[in-house]
């Protein structure tokens, strides 16, 4: 038992963070970017080429065949940089595809076949046949779109949905727009009876989330050493140092359960279900209120445009509810065997 | 990276189930007196005798001398088996043996290691004094040097079961013109001493429950060849075993704990009637939230375990500490939430309502988590002071 990173991890870790620090630095939002929308989709092809969209991949997939502690490890630098969550279209997309679709998997891994995401909105029929509205994210420039549910996983078409229409997201650095299946049969349908994707997708969101945690996390921190008020730095303050360690303790809890998921998944152990969804809750709380913490620490500058505090918590938001909000993670939290292992 | 455990971990683990299973005592675990101290002490003698007494303990003093991942096989199937805690034992255990470990002399080690094994000795802690308690480097109790002696004067609080001690491990002022931590030496103290008196002290769970003392040390004298490490460097030698204070065995109370919330679930399920959504309920809403958060703690204990067994030495754990005791407490208050109306009645001890009582101490004791969170802002994260 060892929940270290390897050497070999750690180097994983540290290129994949140089990279995104290097070409996708949380402040390519700020102004005067565009404040609505993003260009994430033309560093796919990149993350291809470096092997990252197939980290977890079996090789005879054409994945570089790593476990899901690495395919993890990469998901929390991806939220750490806020890469659009469009991102876990492609990555989980692959794993589909790789099942029914191989002849769009050396497209998908080489990040050329940009794979958006669709949310529902209240209840919708997910399976052979879906019906339902949905919100498109950063889906403009797609043409294929991942809807996943705990009962399975469906690839479609864009133009399989009707009424489309632009709508000014919360997360306004992500488009969003709305879209209605009506009888709408997708290219790929994954129940989980045949393959289980969801534990896996849950794992990667919140490894995304940890992500966002630990970012926040870091920022409050460096902010509270450097901003001096009554003549020291307001991290001498109990008030804002207390703020701090429960990031700190937050984060620490999901990034820890997050890879006691990983390894449940990565070994085959009994758990996956239990484990998985401990993580998104865990991961998603510790994301939403060390972002709102941050915003805190930061004072007035926390509540502008111009810091990068308020893309986490919007980020945040969108990450509780992919894959089944809070509530019905709960549902599934209460319903998962307990592994006494 | 990893979830593995060795074969010989695996056969390890399947002997310490095998054992428990036959040996675990199965009758009710006394809550206060000679009695609770007869249990706890032959409970311990029992594990002695069957061979896991101190698992990562050294060999040539009673222990099984293994690496200290075995411990924590050894309390993940403990609590697995639901034995009884012998709470009585737990300083010997889990901090003074430990302490004596890293830092006493040949005679203490030989002295005091088997009969703490033995389960022959009861041990209690002498730090906290009424006007030290998060200030701790603060403490006043004074011991002059007289001869081969020392002579104590001052009090001490809080003391976890001091009247059925034998032992105590005491810091005490010995020089008391040095800066604050400097001045500070970690002694052993013998309880049956001329010159110390204790004051029962009752605690908040139910009606005449002493749990505590008070102690008085009136000139008493204890021989210097007591003193753990060297005089004047006893701040030091507490802060060697924190390490082991709230590392192997937090594990026991945390699979403890998830089987409680195992418990409460399905309480909650038959209390609520079977066909009631409990996700839809605010006690179902808490428990999953519960459940997750269990399960992150004890994720949290293997990252601790992990970083131990690396040899890194660092403040990381308060993280899991404050996280861990935090989420002790939320689960016994929403035990007693569960409970509704039955919650008004303090029915005996060992339950729920009992230790939901009791919970107000988890984030008290051993470092408030307000003193947590300072230690994790300034130690972890670097904040100034």
């Amino acid at each position: 038992m060892n929940f270290l990173l390897s050497d070999e991890q750690t180097q994983i870790v540290d290129s994949l963070h140089d990279l995104l620090s290097e070409q996708m630095p949380v402040s390519r939002f700020r102004p005067p970017a565009p404040q609505i929308g993003n260009s994430d989709q033309a560093f796919w092809p990149q993350l291809g080429e470096l092997g990252f969209l197939g980290i977890g991949l079996p090789e005879e997939h054409g994945g570089i065949g790593l476990s899901a502690a690495e395919e993890m490890l990469a998901h929390r630098e991806f939220g750490r940089h806020l890469l659009s969550p469009a991102i876990l279209g492609l990555t989980l997309g692959a794993r589909l595809a790789a099942r029914l679709r191989p002849d769009l998997l050396e497209e998908i891994l080489r990040g050329l076949l940009p794979i958006a995401l669709a949310n529902p909105r209240g209840s919708v029929q997910v399976g052979e046949i879906c019906h339902g509205e949905f919100h498109l994210i950063d889906a403009k420039q797609a043409e294929w779109i991942l809807i996943c549910s705990e009962h399975g996983s469906a690839l479609l078409r864009r133009k399989d949905f009707t009424a489309v229409t632009d709508v000014l997201a919360t997360d306004h650095v992500l488009s969003l727009e709305r879209g209605v299946l009506t009888g709408a049969r997708p290219v790929c349908w994954l129940a989980e009876s045949q393959e289980c994707l969801y534990p896996r997708a849950q794992l990667l969101v919140s490894a995304y989330a940890v992500g966002l945690a630990e970012a926040t996390r870091n920022m409050a921190v460096e902010y509270a050493k450097a901003r001096q008020q009554f003549g020291k730095p307001i991290g001498s303050f109990q008030a804002i140092k207390h703020l701090c360690a429960d990031m700190a303790i937050r984060a620490e809890a999901a990034a820890c359960q997050v890879i006691f998921a990983a390894l449940v998944l990565a070994e085959g152990r009994a758990g996956a279900d239990f484990h998985s969804v401990a993580a998104k809750l865990v991961a998603v709380e510790a994301a939403l209120q060390n972002a709102a913490q941050n915003i805190q620490v930061h004072g007035a500058i926390g509540f502008t445009a111009e810091a990068d505090a308020h893309l986490f918590i919007k980020r945040a938001h969108v990450l509780e509810q992919l894959w089944g909000d809070t509530r019905q993670q709960r549902r599934m939290m209460l319903a998962a065997p307990f592994p006494d292992g | 990276m990893d979830l593995q455990f060795s074969v010989e971990d695996i056969r390890f683990r399947d002997e310490a189930r095998a054992w428990l299973h036959d040996n675990v005592p199965r009758e009710h675990r006394p809550h206060a007196g000679e009695a609770m101290r007869a249990f706890d002490t032959a409970w311990q003698l029992r594990q002695f005798e069957g061979g896991w007494a101190g698992v990562s303990w050294p060999k040539e003093y009673g222990g099984l001398g293994l690496p200290l991942i075995r411990q924590l096989i050894w309390h993940e199937e403990y609590a697995r088996a639901a034995a009884p805690d012998n709470h009585l034992c737990f300083v010997a255990l889990n901090h003074a043996g430990p302490t004596l470990i890293a830092r006493g002399s040949e005679a203490q080690k030989s002295f005091h290691l088997p009969k703490i094994l033995r389960g022959e000795v009861i041990w209690c802690q002498g730090f906290s004094e009424p006007n030290a308690g998060s200030d701790l480097a603060s403490l006043r109790t004074q011991a002059r040097i007289d001869g081969d002696y020392l002579v104590v004067n001052g009090s001490k609080i809080w003391t976890s079961h001091g009247h059925l001690s034998d032992w105590q491990e005491l810091l005490v002022r010995t020089d008391p013109e040095a800066p604050r931590h400097k001045g500070i030496s970690w002694v052993i103290c013998d309880m049956k001493l001329p010159g110390i008196t204790l004051r029962p002290i009752e605690i908040m769970t139910s009606p005449n429950q002493v749990h505590f003392v008070q102690c008085f040390y009136d000139d008493v004298r204890i021989p210097l060849g007591n003193v753990v490490g060297a005089v004047n460097d006893g701040w030091n030698v507490a802060m060697s075993t924190l390490g082991f204070e709230r590392g192997t065995a937090q594990v026991r109370d945390q699979i403890r704990y998830a089987y409680l919330v195992e418990k409460m679930i399905a309480e909650a399920r038959r209390r609520l009637g079977s066909d009631c959504a409990l996700s839809d309920d605010v006690i179902g809403a808490r428990l999953a939230q519960l459940r997750a958060d269990m399960a992150a703690a004890r994720a949290m204990t293997y990252m601790v375990m992990s970083r131990a067994q690396a040899g890194i030495q660092d403040s990381q754990s308060s993280l899991m500490r404050a996280m861990v005791g935090e989420t002790q407490q939320r689960a016994r208050r929403l035990a007693l939430d569960i409970l509704g109306p039955d919650g008004l009645e303090n029915r005996e001890e060992d339950d729920w309502v009992y230790f939901y009582l009791r919970s107000f101490s988890i984030t008290i004791a051993a470092g408030t988590s307000q003193i947590q969170r300072n230690i994790i802002g300034e130690r972890v994260l670097g904040l100034p002071r």
